[in-house]
């Protein structure tokens, strides 16, 4: 680092320069979304065509395909659950009755030794499928989903691919024992079929794009339609929140009647969803007025434990992007995470002295070791489960349960694992690690309060452990809406949704103090020109002028087919919008702004050779039609493979039939908060700059605007960079 | 208030219930007091005789299955009582639920019979509000149920079942082998030691052990969504104390520690992120990135100016 360092000062500024990763990066990988429609003559045409009955199906049509979305992803849902259960279960059994064994006999080192193998052999399978297959299926999705629903377009993350591999490499990296949970996953999975359906079915329902983007937020439960409005959507009617109301409910009865079949008693629907902790009962946990001050202290700890939590993942986050990209060696960290977290585990197993009665069967693997016969290690209920059943035990053990040691030692150790797994090149969510930490220091926390009070009954350790929760995941992911929802849903409690937005708010305002959330922090660092929802505050002395890129690649509205291949073909202006002009062969004229071409545009007229040679020779069999756009949609051929002799080169191409004759444009002069309100807004692409006499002077797009950034020092501005 | 006319056939049961004091006129001048609506009077009048408070309805019939009940229900309660400690509930007392349960139905099945009876049924469940008859016997369920008594009785619940039965025997058998063996260590003097019993009874509390546990696996599977996981409190008890017997008393499970071999493999397995961290450190080839310039007019002054203007 430090040598690349003196390189820089000592050579000269030159061209290209080679930089270490950092934050201040924009990539160049990511292109936007074209949301805007191209409201060209064929566009007009159709439109006029389509009657009112049309419209009528179209509206129908979108509803049967929520409810599609939701059942889909109901299902998907309902088999990471069931597998991870199953799998899971399996391997715990393996250990612990290997476990047994040596307890009496000695040995218990083997036991150490097949648990980490059987952890880091399953995780190895999650990593290589992730690594080497679809590396954009690694981390929760949540960031990449998020990016999304801002209109950048990362390559490859709705692909049906990527939910194949996101689905079986967060079922193979919850049961390798990672400090994982499967809930981002599941979002993600949401996404892909979202969009899946919405695009499969769209060729008559292109304008759906957009909303179907947005369904994509069908969580299974009803905390994702405030997930989807808290997250991203720059585009929120009504109507959509409806919908994907609708499809959330649906994707949860899709959940719950398949559970019940499979739980044995079928068409009990009144399961609770896929989260679900157990529910609080009212009565004896109310809450009083004199513990809001606790709740909310609670909240500052947790900001505090987040913003350190993030800190930590954002330098080993740096790291994993500097030094370990390649993806052999993700694998192999990954696999060492596995074995790490297994051999942690065992030793806090072994060294701990918290021995519990058995209590029926509240410990799905109750393991004896060296406590008396018919008790359990209580250290064992928290490192020996899956993550998701150790926070119902923290949330309804009752008091006495643990130790404070045993707890403390957990917090700290599944602080550290959580925190190096966030990141690795698996296909796993943070959202039940960090609510398993809160958990543990919020049950801790209780216990100690109620030691301090001399045993006062609202001291509920149960209670605390969900606030803890709570401020944790507050803390880390800084949501506040959604999570007040979903925590309230998760545990059944309308009751404490009160002191839960108090502790999550808390918790946000506490953490922003310090550093960003983790997801905000993983698109950073991802370099994702990353748009929100305001320009920051001090740069209205910027004008569009200043913003723009320039000089602008024209096209003229009548244009040499030679001269767009050239253009398309160039690859080291990798435009996507091209401003066409007035094409007027004096020069006494300004060649004012006539309309915006897209590059796929382009690719289909060139593909069908829509030339004006060939339309005089009569050789155009039809008039092209908006079909022949959506068709080639949305996967555009790239220009190598359009094949341009060199007798067409020298056709002419017109371009006004096609162009979207009003493109969105700023005079030089508009400040940037106004730009980029409009750019947010509209959900644009391209917004040309245009002078006094509609001349185009300059072209803004996404990279220009989400350059500026309000960093430490006033305002930054991001570099772009190959990446 | 009960009308006149349906107070005529109960008139026997009432002269019963009065005793060889009761005579016509006194009859006469209740009917009276009634017609009159003086209700108070009339159990002021029944109180002051020292009568017991039964209420007139109740035929003789009712009042037969109303005692029945409460001594049943006074014999488990008593039986549930003393079998407490250590806990022998389901085998000491089964028979006892078992005819409370009976009586209870008695009481309950009258319900369909004939119009008399049906003020039995009536009158002993649901005439009044705190109903004491269904809250005994729903308090003498619950308790079984949380006893989880079904699980050790067979199927018709006449007796222990096979299982049951040979856990006990099991149970017997381990604990009078404690107890010969202590005797023989009494004389050694050595309370700490109780090596002679862990010896000499090891093979009956590994049966033991394992019969229990596999009682527990086939209670688990077998039950079904409702049922609880429990074995019934009778088997779980006994269980209970001869593990804390054999654990804590006589500290006879002592599990092989090996330390050592565990601290090796663990610190080995820790060691290895280390080493892959710094070899990827140090051998790696850093990731760099190459800087675009981007197409703008020149004005790199104006960010400055406006960082100036603004710090």
């Amino acid at each position: 680092n430090e040598d690349v360092r003196e390189l820089e000062t000592e050579l000269p500024r030159q061209y290209p320069n080679e930089i270490p990763h950092n934050e201040k990066l924009l990539s160049l990988k990511y292109e936007s979304l074209d949301y805007d429609n191209s409201e060209n003559q064929l566009f007009l045409e159709e439109e006029r065509r389509i009657n009112h009955a049309a419209f009528r199906t179209v509206e129908i049509k979108r509803w049967v395909i929520c409810a599609m979305i939701g059942i889909l992803t109901g299902l998907v849902a309902c088999f990471i659950d069931i597998v991870v259960e199953n799998l899971a279960g399996l391997k715990y059994r393996v250990v612990k009755d290997n476990i047994d064994k040596f307890t009496e006999k000695g040995g218990l080192s083997f036991s150490l030794l097949l648990w980490a193998t059987l952890n880091a052999s399953v995780v190895m399978v999650g990593s290589v499928i992730v690594a080497f297959i679809e590396p954009v299926a690694a981390g929760s999705g949540i960031p990449q989903i998020k990016c999304y629903l801002n209109g950048v377009k990362i390559p490859h993350v709705v692909r049906l691919k990527t939910l194949v591999i996101k689905v079986c490499g967060v079922i193979l990296s919850v049961v390798g024992g990672l400090a994982v949970g499967k809930e981002g996953p599941m979002i993600h999975s949401g996404a892909v079929i979202a969009a899946g359906i919405s695009q499969g079915r769209s060729t008559s329902l292109k304008r759906d794009f957009k909303v179907g983007l947005e369904e994509c937020f069908c969580l299974v439960f009803a905390g994702g339609v405030l997930f989807s409005l808290e997250e991203g959507a720059s585009f929120w009617n009504q109507f959509l929140t409806w919908r994907i109301f609708f499809a959330s409910m649906i994707s949860t009865f899709t959940l719950n009647s398949v559970l019940s079949v499979y739980h044995g008693n079928a068409w009990d629907l009144s399961s609770p969803g896929l989260i679900n902790f157990g529910r609080f009962d009212n009565e004896k946990m109310g809450y009083t007025i004199q513990e809001i001050p606790i709740f909310i202290f609670m909240g500052v700890v947790g900001g505090i434990l987040g913003a350190l939590f993030n800190a930590l993942n954002y330098w080993l986050t740096m790291f994993r992007i500097r030094y370990i990209h390649r993806p052999c060696l993700q694998v192999v960290e990954a696999m060492l995470v596995a074995a790490v977290t297994a051999a942690v585990g065992f030793v806090m197993i072994y060294c701990s002295r918290d021995c519990q009665p058995i209590q029926g069967s509240s410990v799905a693997y109750p393991l004896q070791l060296f406590c008396a016969d018919g008790e359990y290690n209580s250290m064992a209920t928290a490192f020996f489960n899956t993550p998701e059943k150790s926070v119902v035990n923290l949330f309804h053990d009752p008091p006495g349960s643990y130790n404070p040691m045993t707890l403390g030692m957990f917090t700290l150790m599944y602080f550290f694992l959580a925190c190096w797994t966030y990141g690795l090149t698996v296909s796993a969510g943070v959202f039940i690690p960090s609510l398993l930490i809160g958990a543990a220091w919020g049950r801790l926390f209780g216990i100690s309060l109620s030691y301090l009070t001399k045993g006062s009954i609202w001291a509920d350790p149960g209670k605390y452990a969900l606030m803890g929760a709570a401020a944790q995941l507050g803390g880390i992911v800084r949501m506040t809406l959604s999570l007040t929802v979903i925590m309230m849903e998760a545990t059944g409690n309308v009751t404490y949704g009160f002191p839960i937005m108090l502790v999550l708010m808390t918790a946000k305002i506490v953490g922003d103090y310090f550093v960003e959330g983790l997801y905000d922090m993983h698109i950073q660092l991802q370099s994702v020109p990353f748009l929100h929802w305001e320009a920051p505050v001090t740069s209205h002395s910027l004008t569009a002028r200043e913003v723009m890129s320039t000089p602008v690649t024209c096209l003229r509205r009548i244009e040499r087919v030679g001269t767009v291949v050239d253009i398309l073909s160039d690859t080291s202006s990798n435009h996507n919008g091209f401003p066409v002009v007035e094409s007027n062969p004096d020069a006494t004229q300004v060649a004012g702004l006539r309309g915006l071409i897209l590059r796929s545009q382009l690719i289909v007229l060139l593909k069908h050779k829509v030339f004006v040679e060939r339309a005089n020779l009569n050789l155009v069999q039809r008039r092209l039609k908006l079909k022949d756009f959506r068709d080639a949609y949305p996967r555009f051929p790239p220009i190598q493979s359009i094949h341009v002799s060199q007798d067409e080169r020298e056709c002419m191409i017109d371009l006004s039939e096609f162009m979207n004759p009003s493109p969105y444009t700023v005079p030089q002069e508009a400040s940037l908060p106004r730009v980029f309100k409009l750019f947010r807004a509209l959900g644009l692409r391209h917004l040309v700059v245009v002078d006094n006499r509609n001349e185009v002077v300059g072209m803004v797009t996404r990279k220009d605007l989400a350059r500026y950034r309000l960093g430490k020092e006033g305002l930054e501005e991001l570099s772009l960079a190959q990446t | 208030m009960a009308p006149l006319r349906r107070l005529l056939p109960l008139l026997p049961a009432l002269a019963l219930a009065l005793g060889p004091t009761a005579t016509a006129g006194g009859e006469r001048r209740r009917r009276r007091l009634l017609a009159l609506g003086e209700a108070e009077e009339l159990s002021a009048s029944l109180w002051g005789a020292g009568l017991p408070g039964d209420l007139p309805e109740l035929e003789p019939e009712c009042r037969r299955l109303l005692a029945a009940f409460a001594e049943g229900s006074a014999a488990l309660a008593g039986c549930l009582g003393r079998r407490a400690r250590p806990v022998r509930l389901c085998q000491a007392c089964h028979r006892h639920h078992r005819r409370l349960l009976a009586q209870y139905a008695s009481i309950a099945r009258a319900v369909g019979n004939s119009s008399e009876s049906h003020n039995c049924a009536k009158s002993i469940l649901t005439s009044d509000r705190l109903q004491v008859v269904v809250m005994l016997s729903e308090f003498f369920n619950e308790t079984w149920e949380a006893a989880n008594c079904a699980n050790c009785l067979k199927n018709s619940s006449e007796g222990l079942s096979n299982s049951t039965v040979e856990f006990l025997d099991l149970f017997n058998k381990s604990l009078t082998c404690f107890e010969r063996n202590l005797q023989g260590q009494a004389i050694n003097l050595s309370p700490d030691n109780y090596t002679e019993v862990c010896k000499n009874c090891n093979a009956s509390y590994k049966m033991l052990n394992d019969l229990y546990n596999n009682l527990q696996r086939m209670n688990r599977q077998g039950g079904e969504s409702g049922h609880s996981a429990h074995l019934c409190i009778d088997v779980e008890d006994a269980m209970n104390i001869t593990r804390k017997l054999w654990s804590r008393t006589f500290n006879c499970s002592v599990p092989c520690s090996d330390t050592v071999p565990v601290i090796a493999v663990s610190s080995f397995i820790l060691f290895l992120p280390i080493v892959f961290y710094l070899s990827s450190f140090l051998h790696s080839k850093q990731k760099k990135r190459i800087l675009i310039l981007p197409k703008r007019i020149q004005s790199n002054a104006s960010l400055v100016n406006i960082q100036e203007k603004y710090s």
